[in-house]
């Protein structure tokens, strides 16, 4: 417990790790698409059952965004619900410590 | 983890809808129990609950070539357990099947067993094993945490073997190869998550003490000793 910020410390080093491995794999793995594992999954799928993906109709209609920027969009507002929701509370709480105080 | 809309049979995607529908009433029961008992109680779980939002939005490549979404599952899982963290899921889930085309409605229930269920259920249970023992707190919330996120994925390629084993080698072929496709890409996330979430957790520790003492989610000795230092 000698050193306070220890945690963060971790933090930086393992996202920039992270950071440098996907470099990395992208240099050496010209041919990979980084495409959703969710997409791979169903690709997958289609290839055991030989059957065609687009032959997977939903099964309850399903609105899909029209255009990758419309769902990159969507995601970005689904984080920031999220981020507004962290930042408050800890606002709130940084608020009720000082007054506390 | 998202299974795909229309990719799961409908007996298949019935059947994880009446897995996760009592977990789902659970869920909302004991969450209108804890807070009831704590009004105080709700902050934390919004901050739980939009670590969720935000890290099951951001989609991250992967050693395998491939992306993934961490689940942010297992913070909310150490503080509150694995039922209301299931209907945390679902919300978000509900989201992304409506507005994101990920997911969809008839597979939300298998969605919901892997990310709201087995994931959150995993992490909780190496918390519970870990909470009373010498492990220092933060070991066990990044174990927690990253299994949580781990185990998510584990199941949804159970999920997607039961339903399409493989013509050779059945279910157990078919399970290594979606393991391999979600799996795999996914150990690198589930370790930066669990050492993400684990430093959202101390600052947690730091700000409002009281209320993981009030939850029970570690023990006063635990929660003062990691105030001392770390």
């Amino acid at each position: 417990m000698a050193f306070r910020y220890r945690l963060e410390i971790l933090a930086i080093t393992a996202v920039l790790v992270f950071s440098a491995l996907f470099l990395y794999t992208s240099s050496i793995m010209t041919e990979a698409e980084f495409a959703g594992s969710d997409t791979l999954g169903s690709t997958q799928i289609a290839e055991m059952t030989g059957k065609a993906e687009e032959e997977y109709v939903p099964l309850i209609w399903q609105w899909v965004p029209p255009s990758g920027e419309i769902e990159s969009a969507l995601f970005a507002l689904q984080a920031a619900i999220g981020g507004l929701m962290v930042g408050w509370v800890f606002g709130y709480w940084k608020g009720q410590k000082k007054k506390s105080a | 983890m998202h299974i795909m809309e229309g990719f799961l049979p409908l007996y298949w995607a019935l059947f994880w809808w009446i897995v996760a529908l009592p977990c789902l009433v659970f869920g909302v029961y004991k969450l209108r129990k804890v807070l009831e008992a704590d009004r105080e109680a709700l902050p934390l779980l919004g901050v739980t609950g939009g670590f969720i939002f935000i890290l099951s939005s951001l989609k991250l490549p992967s050693v395998t070539g491939s992306c993934s979404h961490p689940t942010g599952t297992g913070l909310s899982a150490v503080c509150f357990g694995p039922w209301i963290t299931s209907v945390i899921c679902a919300i978000v889930l509900l989201f992304q099947s409506l507005f994101l085309a990920h997911g969809g409605l008839s597979v939300l229930g298998a969605n919901i067993v892997s990310m709201g269920i087995v994931g959150p259920l995993v992490g909780w249970g190496v918390y519970r094993l870990l909470r009373d023992t010498g492990v220092n707190m933060y070991i066990t919330v990044f174990l927690a945490v990253a299994l949580a996120d781990f185990f998510t994925y584990v199941m949804t390629s159970l999920e997607l073997a039961l339903a399409y084993p493989a013509e050779v080698g059945g279910y157990v072929s078919s399970f290594i190869l979606f393991l391999g496709i979600f799996a795999i890409t996914q150990v690198p996330l589930a370790i930066v998550e669990g050492i993400v979430l684990t430093l959202v957790f101390k600052y947690i520790v730091a700000l409002k003490p009281d209320i993981l003492l009030r939850l029970k989610v570690f023990s006063e000795e635990k929660i003062n000793a990691a105030r001392g230092g770390a």
